[in-house]
């Protein structure tokens, strides 16, 4: 019997086996409001009446657009984004013809492994990428914009005013020489023009915003622990109001309590500020609390997106599925878990066709050929052979009979 | 606490110079058959002289405690005991009489090549590539190579003798008798220029090498990321974020080379005839002053020892995680 | 897994010959730009050193010396005499053979001492590793070329001159190699001592001591065929510091004018006042050498560093 793997009304790995989601109570544990003072760790998240004490100069939108911006654009669509690194061996194909788009307020996943290509794609939409790298095609439209026809300097309004990167908190994303005070007023006053006074203001602002005590942005990013330097690296990133917030594996180096609060206050920053957020992470639940959309890279190419819920109940290309069914069900019956053979390709000479034809389940003749075009329905897109353009959303053919096993069915 | 890593360093420190003084001891000492073996070889030391040193180091009495402790005890009250070769002065004032040529010579020069070398070093990190990037590591490569001294030859032979620009000799013109101060003055600048270029030559190229590596190493960090990022232009993220950064090792290094440097040091002395301590040295090696040549060891380890706690002290105030 | 003397080698690594080990090694420092440049220039001077009488005739001394004193370059005598009217292409020939060798024999030494120092220091831990890096400390901290002036002095003052050779060397520059060797093996040994230290916890290692190997055992066949890379790239290193030492030492007056060092031979340039007469013949063959030597070990050294470390970042 052919259709999607996964039954519809699971969440394989989130929700318990047998559990339909829409049966369970809606929770969205991210906007509660902690005001009473309740949840764990509540000495670090804000509050409903800070936030409404804080003064003006923090929130929606305080500066002005860009003087080419279109209003009526959306905020982000990327075209065909391609990056190329030139190594000595060859050319890295490391981003190689994505697209996607970003609406104001949204939240967007961009999901995959290591190596898919995924902080390339971030660091191109800002164009800060090693010195062998270079974007060699598509487009970059913020509020209609072509960022890809900028030059470097010009490219240089647009950093951090518009978009900012909250990088992985290790222990050198923030300059270790510099006190946390310092380093968040240093755009205020230099992409800002502020007078230094009012920069340190203003910082001491953000430090409270994402939960720290004002006084603690005199000290050094080493005697702050790594939830804290990861709240103020979220601090710097807000710093000039940008109106999209790139976040590159912000919670990876972090404890799971810890990472739990950071994704707490993006979530709110995101509601109070009317913050567009891009997530970048391997991890699929962090993507699955916080996102509203997904998208799913594998060896720089998009193989799978659409809104949260739709991708996460019915993945449909096979590799998002592998992805999915990797994830160990904590509630689920002992099973080994499930792994996709084979390693991702040599990004220097990647195979035709599909690049996760080789490792895939119900590749096909054609698969190895032809490049899957993109098909879309009911608001998903999917780059797969399975499925074709207009149609219901279910594969369009069976897989092969000798193909490696299904993720095993959830028992009911 | 602050305070303890500086004493842990000051007490390094002391043991290390006090280290030096037991060694001087033992090297005169330990020798089969000295010291009055090496004493009677001395075609300098004469009978008086030779009793005069075994009544002061008690030659007569047992090494060990009681020369130890007389050797010990006058060192610290500052006797280094007397030359053998200009009898009579003591090993201080010897010393004293060559220590100032020395110190402006070297002095200037390091802070020449520091300034430079970093600078250099700092725009070839940045800038990596390109054609200066190549011949300045090709050049630095060799300057590392050469002895200081060969340097100074070849810059003798080019500008002394070949164009004539500069004296050849000494710190000042023999015999020359000055119209004014000022007169005095140039004559010394001219006489200092090319020992003062061949010491600055020699330590520019390590001091680049160096701050090149580091420049490079710091710019492939997190936070020079974020920096870009943020739009600042190349300039400020060069100064406030990578240059702070890269020279902390920079600083680390410079001062472990000063070790290094001596050698050279003495050596460029004795080509240009600078009336520093390396000539002494040198005059005292012929001579088999050995007084004289303990006395320069403990001066220039001293010296050393104490730079190298400076740049401790120099390092602690640059580094914030030191500190803690 | 063989017993005694054998040297076991990591798992994983595969049995080819030692020979075959070897040639693939030297085949890749040749293909790098820098090892090659290094590896010929080294392997002229070696050629040069193991024969010089061979390549230019017997050292000539001042009875036999024939050419005008302190001529520039003349046919018949290409690089020029000296103040004795030797030639100088015969005297840097000659002075090739007595600076490698020095420096060879202070390598062997320096390098011996230090990996046994690395090795125990590291291996044996606790209060021996504490005292023995102390001591090494203090040698890295140090002027050591003074020292090295005051031991070279005091040590040929009590043992005496004399023309016994050994290795082909006079005892007076013998002893420039034992002088080197005391002074120099600090930094070989911390090199040495942390490897040997991140090896000790690796499995093999273990393994040893449970089957009850000594400590003197593990070290011998278990640690030091492991370090032997690092050892060989240090070496090329120390080479040329030692070259630039004994140089230096003979710059200052401790050469041997009857077996002429390129240092010694500069020493005796100064002293002619080479630089102020204009005589660049003196000094430019002999430091054109030292120069040539000790950039072409840099090279070698950095390209053995390379490719023994993949790790570095920041290199071709």
């Amino acid at each position: 019997m052919s259709g999607p793997l996964i039954p519809p009304g699971q969440r394989p790995g989130l929700t318990p086996p047998g559990v339909r989601t829409d049966e369970l109570e809606t929770v969205e544990p991210l906007l509660r409001d902690d005001a009473d003072g309740a949840g764990v760790g509540d000495a670090h998240s804000i509050g409903e009446a800070a936030l409404a004490a804080l003064p003006r100069s923090i929130g929606r939108r305080q500066w002005p657009l860009p003087k080419q911006a279109d209003p009526n654009a959306r905020l982000l669509e990327v075209e065909g984004l391609k990056t190329y690194f030139s190594l000595e061996s060859g050319s890295v194909k490391a981003v190689d013809g994505v697209s996607f788009t970003l609406d104001y307020g949204e939240a967007l996943g961009i999901a995959g492994e290591s190596g898919c290509g995924k902080t390339t794609t971030a660091l191109s939409l800002v164009r800060v990428l090693p010195a062998n790298a270079t974007v060699v095609a598509g487009s970059i439209r913020l509020m209609g914009i072509d960022l890809a026809t900028k030059s470097d300097d010009q490219m240089r309004r647009y950093r951090w005013r518009e978009i900012s990167i909250v990088f992985q908190g290790a222990m050198n994303a923030l300059n270790p020489v510099r006190r946390v005070r310092d380093q968040i007023a240093e755009p205020i006053q230099q992409r800002l023009g502020q007078s230094e006074k009012a920069a340190h203001e203003r910082a001491g602002e953000l430090l409270e915003l994402v939960g720290i005590p004002r006084k603690r942005g005199r000290a050094y990013p080493h005697e702050l622990s790594g939830g804290m330097r990861q709240r103020a690296m979220i601090a710097m990133a807000l710093a000039c109001d940008p109106a999209i917030v790139i976040g590159d594996e912000p919670t990876t180096a972090l404890d799971v309590m810890v990472q739990a609060q950071i994704l707490r206050l993006l979530e709110e920053l995101r509601a109070k500020l009317g913050l567009s957020l891009i997530l970048i992470t391997h991890d699929l639940s962090v993507i699955a609390e916080t996102c509203d959309r997904v998208l799913i890279m594998y060896a720089g190419r998009v193989a799978e997106e659409g809104p949260v819920g739709e991708v996460f109940r019915r993945p449909r290309h096979p590799y998002t599925q592998k992805l999915l069914a990797a994830f160990p069900n904590i509630r689920a019956d002992r099973r080994t878990l499930d792994v996709i053979p084979g390693s991702p390709p040599d990004l220097r000479d990647p195979p035709p066709g599909c690049r996760f034809a080789p490792r895939c389940y119900a590749a096909m003749a054609v698969c190895s050929e032809v490049v899957p075009s993109e098909s879309r329905f009911e608001g998903v897109r999917v780059a797969c052979h399975l499925y074709t353009e207009g149609g219901d959303g279910r594969p369009v053919t069976t897989p092969p009979p000798n193909a490696v096993a299904a993720p095993t069915e959830v028992a009911s | 606490m602050a305070s303890n890593f500086l004493l842990r360093r000051i007490a390094v420190a002391i043991f290390t110079i006090a280290m030096i003084v037991v060694i001087n001891f033992v090297m005169f000492r330990a020798m089969p058959g000295s010291p009055e073996r090496i004493l009677g070889r001395n075609p300098h030391v004469t009978p008086e002289l030779l009793a005069a040193t075994r009544e002061r180091w008690g030659l007569d009495k047992p090494i060990f405690p009681d020369q130890f402790v007389r050797y010990i005890a006058s060192t610290a009250q500052g006797d280094l005991g007397y030359s053998y070769v200009t009898r009579g002065a003591t090993v201080v004032e010897v010393l004293s009489a060559h220590f100032w040529p020395t110190i402006i010579l070297f002095g200037i020069a390091e802070v020449l090549a520091v300034v430079i070398g970093l600078a250099l070093g700092a725009y070839s990190g940045w800038k990596r590539g390109g054609p200066i990037d190549y011949i300045g590591n090709g050049l630095s490569l060799l300057l590392y190579s050469t002895p200081y001294f060969l340097l100074g030859m070849a810059i003798l032979l080019l500008f002394a003798t070949g164009l004539g620009w500069f004296p050849t000799y000494g710190m000042l013109t023999i015999g020359q008798v000055y119209a004014s101060p000022i007169d005095r003055f140039v004559d010394f600048l001219s006489h200092l220029a090319l020992p003062l270029a061949t010491v600055t030559l020699g330590l520019v190229g390590q001091y680049a090498i160096v701050m090149r590596s580091s420049v490079v190493e710091t710019m492939s960090e997190d936070y020079v990321t974020t920096a870009k990022s943020m739009g600042l232009r190349d300039t400020r993220v060069l100064r406030a974020h990578a240059l702070p950064n890269a020279m902390l090792p920079t600083v680390t290094l410079v001062a472990i080379n000063l070790g290094y440097v001596v050698a050279g040091a003495i050596t460029v002395e004795i080509v240009f005839n600078w009336p520093g301590l390396g000539t002494l040295t040198v005059d005292a090696l012929t001579a088999r002053d050995y007084p004289v040549l303990q006395g320069i060891f403990l001066l220039l380890s001293v010296s050393v020892v104490g730079f190298n706690l400076g740049a401790d002290l120099l390092y602690g105030a640059l580094d914030p995680r030191v500190r803690t | 897994m063989s017993a005694g003397g054998v040297a076991v080698p990591l798992p994983g690594t595969q049995a080819r010959s030692r020979v075959g080990r070897w040639l693939e090694f030297m085949r890749r420092l040749v293909s790098r730009p820098d090892g090659l440049v290094g590896v010929v220039i080294l392997l002229i001077f070696s050629v040069l050193a193991l024969a010089p009488t061979f390549f230019i005739g017997p050292l000539e001394t001042a009875i036999t010396a024939t050419g005008p004193r302190l001529s520039p370059p003349i046919p018949g005598y290409p690089l020029g005499t000296d103040e004795l009217g030797r030639s100088m292409l015969n005297l840097t020939v000659h002075a090739t053979r007595i600076s490698m060798v020095i420096g060879l024999l202070a390598t062997v030494v320096t390098v011996f001492v230090g990996v046994f120092i690395g090795i125990v220091s590291g291996f044996v831990g606790g209060r021996t590793d504490a005292v023995l890096m102390r001591i090494a400390d203090f040698f890295l901290v140090i002027p050591t070329f003074v020292l090295a002036i005051i031991l070279t002095s005091i040590i040929r003052d009590a043992v005496g001159g004399g023309t016994t050779e050994v290795f082909g060397i006079r005892l007076s520059l013998l002893t420039i190699v034992i002088v080197i060797g005391i002074t120099s093996w600090s930094s070989t040994a911390r090199i040495i001592r942390s490897q040997t230290l991140s090896l000790k916890e690796r499995a093999f290692v273990d393994r040893s001591r449970v089957v009850g190997a000594g400590g003197g055992y593990i070290m011998r066949v278990h640690v030091l065929p492991n370090v032997v890379n690092l050892i060989v790239a240090n070496a090329v290193l120390v080479f040329a510091g030692a070259v630039l030492t004994e140089t230096t030492l003979s710059f200052v007056g401790l050469g041997d004018p009857f077996q002429p060092s390129w240092g010694q031979l500069l020493d005796a340039a100064r002293q002619v006042g080479a630089p102020g007469l204009g005589a660049w013949w003196y000094f430019v063959p002999p430091g054109l050498c030292i120069v040539l030597v000790v950039f072409a070990f840099t090279l070698v050294g950095g390209a053995l560093d390379d490719m023994l470390n993949p790790k570095r970042r920041g290199r071709r």
